[in-house]
This record gives C-alpha cells, sequence and structure tokens, in this order.
C-alpha cells in the first residue's frame, strides 16, 4: 500500500473517525461554534465548558464528515479536555504548524501525542481544511 | 465453405470495430499532452473529472500560445495590422459558437467570461426589462448553485418568487410538478440541460411546456455543450450557456445565447468601453447586438482558444465523441452496479458522461484522496449542488465524469483500485 496513504490513514485516524469520542452536546455550555466547509459541505457544532478557572472542564461536538475531519474533532476534544485556555491556544498553534509541515516550531505537541497522527494531512493540501475544521469552530468560539 | 466465409466476415467486421473504437481513443490521448504526466511521479494519470473541467488538447495550447507570439492586440479598438488580426480572430470565433450551437445569426452569441456570468446576466438584465416583485421564476431541485444564487439575487434584492421542480428517483424532473407550478405570474425558467450529479438529460418536454405556455426558457448547458449534440433552434430554449473550459478550451471564457429578440429588448449588463454607441458627458447611446453586452476589452485569447476546441472536437465528430463517452458510461455504470457496496444515484436510465456514487460507509474524501495515489482523478464533495445532496440525503458524492481521452481499461483499473480502497477502509 502507497506510503502517502498510510501516513494519512493511520490506525488512530480511522479508529476516531469510526467512533469519534466526546461526541454531542456539553450541558451546560457557556461556550459554542459553528465549524463548516463550503468546498464540500462538511460541519461540525463544538461546544465546551469553561470554568471560573479557565480551564475547559468538558468539551463535545457534533457533526457529519469525512474520516480526516471526525478524527481530527475527536482527538482535538481529547486533547483539550481539561486544559487551561492559555495551554489550548498553544496548542492550537502547534497544531497549525503541524500539518503545514513546520514541525520544528512546536512549543507544547511532541511525537507522542496523538494529535501527531495528523501530521500525515500535510501531503495532501486540499484535506488541511478537513483537519483544521474542528480547531477553527474552537478558536471562533474563544472569540465570540 | 459458406458459413466460415461468413463468419470470418463477422468477425472481422467486429475487429475493425474494436479497431476503429480503439484507434478514436489512441489518436486522441496523444493530442493531450497532459495524459502523459505521471502522479506523484509514477502512477498513470487516469482522468475522471472532465465535468470539472476538460484537459486541452494541443491545438488548444499551441493556438493560444500563437496568438499572443504573433497576432496580438486589442479587439475593435485599432485600425493597425495587429488589431486587425485579433478582431479577425475573435470575430471568426464567435461565428464557430454559432454553427456549433446552430444559433439564426452572430448577433445571438456573447462572449462572457463563464456560463454563470452568462445567467447572472440574464437574471439581472431580464428582471429589468420584464419583471417586477411577485413575479415567479422555476428552477429545479437539481440546478448547481450557478444556476441559483443568480436567482436569489432577484427573490432577495427585487422579491421575485422562486419555485423548485421536484425530482424524481431516476434523476429527472417530475414532469407533472413542473407543470403545475406555472402561473400567470411566472416570467422565466431556468433548468439545466445535463446533470452535472446525474448526467440525466433534460426531458424535453420541459421545453414544450414553457413553449405552450409562452415564458421564455434558459438551458444550462455548461455539461451538455461537449457532451450532447447542440441545436438551439430545435430546442427551442430562449437562452442557453455554456463555458470554455469543459468544452476543452480555456477557463476565462463562456458563452450566452439569446434569440435576438429578447437580448434586443433586454438592457445592457454592464458598462464601459465597446458596448457604446455614442457618448456624451449627458449620456450614451448603446452598440448594436452582441457587442451591447461586451463591455470591456472582452477574453479575446480564450475566445479564439475555445473556436479551436470547437474545430478539434468537429474534427473527431461530436457524434463519435458521444458514441465513444456512452460506451464508456455504459460500461462503468454495468461494472459499478455489479459491486455490492457500491451505491449509485440516480436510476437506471441512460446517462452522458456522468456517474455520481458512494462506497458505503466511506466519505466520498476518503475515496478521492485514495484514488488519488493511485494516478486517479475523481470529484468528492456536493458539486455546488448542496440543495440536491440534502435532497439526496448524503453528505456529498464521488462523481466519475468521462472525455473523448477516456478508455474502458481506465474503467477497468479504476474498478480495481475501488476494490482497495474498500478494503483499507473496513480493515
Amino acid at each position: 500500500m502507497n506510503d502517502l496513504i498510510n501516513d494519512l490513514y493511520q490506525e488512530i485516524i480511522l479508529d476516531h473517525g469510526r467512533e469519534p469520542r466526546n461526541y454531542g452536546e456539553c450541558d451546560p455550555h457557556n461556550k459554542s461554534a459553528d465549524g463548516h466547509n463550503p468546498l464540500c459541505g462538511d460541519n461540525l457544532k463544538l461546544t465546551f465548558f469553561l470554568n471560573d478557572q479557565n480551564i475547559i472542564e468538558d468539551i463535545k461536538f457534533t457533526g457529519e464528515g469525512c474520516a480526516i475531519s471526525l478524527a481530527s474533532a475527536s482527538l482535538m476534544t481529547e486533547k483539550l479536555k481539561g486544559k487551561k485556555i492559555e495551554v489550548a491556544e498553544e496548542i492550537f498553534k502547534d497544531f497549525t504548524n503541524l500539518i503545514s509541515g513546520k514541525d520544528e516550531d512546536l512549543k507544547v505537541l511532541n511525537e507522542e501525542d496523538s494529535l501527531y497522527a495528523l501530521k500525515g494531512v500535510g501531503g495532501f493540501p486540499m484535506r488541511v481544511k478537513c483537519a483544521t475544521m474542528a480547531w477553527h469552530a474552537f478558536n471562533q468560539a474563544l472569540k465570540d | 465453405m459458406q458459413k466460415c466465409k461468413l463468419r470470418g466476415k463477422i468477425l472481422s467486421t467486429r475487429t475493425v470495430n474494436m479497431d476503429n473504437s480503439k484507434t478514436l481513443n489512441l489518436n486522441v490521448r496523444k493530442d493531450f499532452p497532459i495524459l502523459s504526466k505521471k502522479i506523484l511521479e509514477k502512477k498513470d494519470l487516469i482522468y475522471f473529472d472532465t465535468a470539472a473541467s476538460a484537459q486541452k488538447p494541443n491545438t488548444v495550447i499551441n493556438e493560444t500560445n500563437d496568438f499572443y507570439k504573433n497576432h496580438y492586440s486589442n479587439v475593435s479598438r485599432g485600425v493597425h495590422t495587429l488589431s486587425v488580426e485579433s478582431t479577425f480572430r475573435y470575430e471568426d470565433a464567435r461565428k464557430k459558437v454559432q454553427k456549433f450551437l446552430n444559433a439564426r445569426s452572430e448577433n445571438e452569441i456573447i462572449f462572457t467570461k463563464s456560463a454563470t456570468e452568462g445567467i447572472n446576466l440574464v437574471a439581472q438584465t431580464f428582471y429589468e426589462k420584464f419583471m417586477q416583485k411577485g413575479d415567479e421564476v422555476i428552477l429545479s431541485l437539481i440546478e448547481h448553485h450557478s444556476n441559483l444564487i443568480p436567482w436569489f439575487f432577484l427573490r432577495d434584492k427585487y422579491g421575485v418568487v422562486l419555485k423548485f421542480a421536484n425530482i424524481q428517483p431516476s434523476g429527472e424532473i417530475d414532469i407533472d410538478h413542473f407543470d403545475s407550478l406555472f402561473t400567470n405570474k411566472t416570467k422565466i425558467v431556468s433548468l439545466t440541460h445535463l446533470s452535472n450529479v446525474f448526467g440525466t438529460e433534460l426531458n424535453e418536454k420541459a421545453i414544450s411546456i414553457c413553449k405552450d405556455k409562452n415564458v421564455p426558457i434558459l438551458l444550462d448547458g455548461c455539461q451538455s455543450a461537449a457532451h450532447l449534440k447542440t441545436d438551439v433552434q430545435k430546442l427551442g430554449c430562449d437562452f442557453f450557456v455554456f463555458s470554455g473550459h469543459k468544452t476543452y478550451g480555456p477557463a476565462g471564457i463562456g458563452v450566452l445565447y439569446g434569440t435576438e429578440n429578447l437580448l434586443s429588448e433586454m438592457p445592457p449588463y454592464q458598462g464601459g468601453g465597446g458596448m457604446i454607441g455614442d457618448v456624451s458627458l449627458e449620456g450614451a447611446s448603446y452598440a448594436e447586438l452582441p457587442a451591447k453586452y461586451e463591455a470591456g476589452t472582452p477574453p479575446l485569447v480564450e475566445a479564439h482558444g475555445l473556436g479551436i476546441a470547437i474545430d478539434y472536437m468537429n474534427k473527431i465528430g461530436l457524434d463519435n465523441i458521444i458514441a465513444h463517452e456512452n460506451e464508456i458510461t455504459k460500461y462503468a455504470f454495468n461494472k459499478l452496479n455489479e459491486i455490492d457496496f457500491i451505491e449509485i444515484h440516480g436510476g437506471d436510465n441512460k446517462r452522458n458522461s456522468i456517474i455520481s456514487f458512494n462506497i458505503k460507509n466511506v466519505h466520498s474524501h476518503e475515496v478521492s484522496s485514495f484514488l488519488d495515489v493511485e494516478g486517479i482523478a475523481i470529484r468528492a464533495g456536493h458539486h455546488c449542488c448542496q440543495p440536491l445532496m440534502k435532497h439526496l440525503g448524503v453528505n456529498s458524492t464521488a462523481r466519475l465524469s468521462f472525455g473523448v481521452y477516456n478508455s474502458l481499461e481506465e474503467v477497468d483499473k479504476f474498478v480495481i483500485a475501488l476494490h482497495k480502497c474498500k478494503e483499507f477502509f473496513n480493515k
């Protein structure tokens, strides 16, 4: 099998794509945003609860999309749950660098992280948007 | 002895037929330099995305180059040699388009930048001349965004009412429902001539219904222009649009055909150089057709390229192209239909050069990325038809679309790759 395809679809991606974690809506939540990829129609709704110490106490998503977008949203929620917002923002920056091939600049993520599995998306420029949709929704929710 | 001879004859006829089909195919492939490209440095390109945009033959590439190298200037402006040469090429392209569509006159052929611009032009100027708030436009559920949004503008800006004809499971417009949508406020109808999702041709009854009710109809010919024979007079449509890039020509050029009556009555679309009669600071008079609708310097080289693309199709013969594509489409449909994990959208009716499908439980993006590394280019997504996708109950589909350069062998390779794809994602 082609290396590029194996890099793109690592076992963990296929697993999270088939069975996304933290799928649903947070109750209660105080932050939310919709993600949408107008080029393909994929979409998601992200909700989370930010407590008074600025910690993401719970985070969930619903939506429909390809394995990459679902797995990316699923892995994101796993990674961000329990994180302080400042740390979450650092992770967001690292993730953006990771999939645009600038992984030498990473500050908080390392190769042990499950998010690293999405690095292969960089080999498919048209799929980068699939992987970043959930993260842009997260970023948007913070701004709102 | 006789039997043998007869048999031999039949066999040889068959062989000749097969050879013809192969010869057509092989000779044509050499005309498209991009087909020798290796994808990811090792895979032969199999291009099944002609419905998104067709590849260009050498003649189009070389002739547009030659225009810039040897003949280029602005059109219809100067009196010098290059201006004459450019204008000649631009207007010659218009004649070729006129013949290609069998329009009555060159005045009925307007060059635009795209089919989309043609629809916007009609929507805006037709409204201005013939419509008011509360008037109705009939469209259908299978229209792509280019034939929806220009009409949405009329709804949002001027209070025009839009009605949408239902589709049947076969992918065809429900003619009875379509017929029932007409009222005395219906002013114009706009429908796709060939669906970019199902590959189904518009039932000509739809056009005759419009004729009976005396309502003008626009046909969106983006997909049909290179894959069906178009005779606007026989069809009886009032407007017809198509784009150069889907008909083996350059991007950046589109065509709007309109009857001289309507085009004469509708006001100009954009103002600028080239579309005027006489200008003073107090006002202007407008040029005659077709210049009236061609403000600004037009995409002249692209228009010439489109003319060359039409020459190219004529040289092979549109009938031969259509027969060739029909053979491949039918072959691919039957192959896909045999596979239990494939769901084909639309019915078993005849399709022209397009098949939409899904692998059960695999998103079309995954299918497209997987096939990409096998060298196979297909389209995945909503095909600019989000309302239709919603109707089908899918988020997206994968789409195969064929052109003159495709072959049965490519379909076989594609089917093998599909099986590998299914295996990979269901491991």
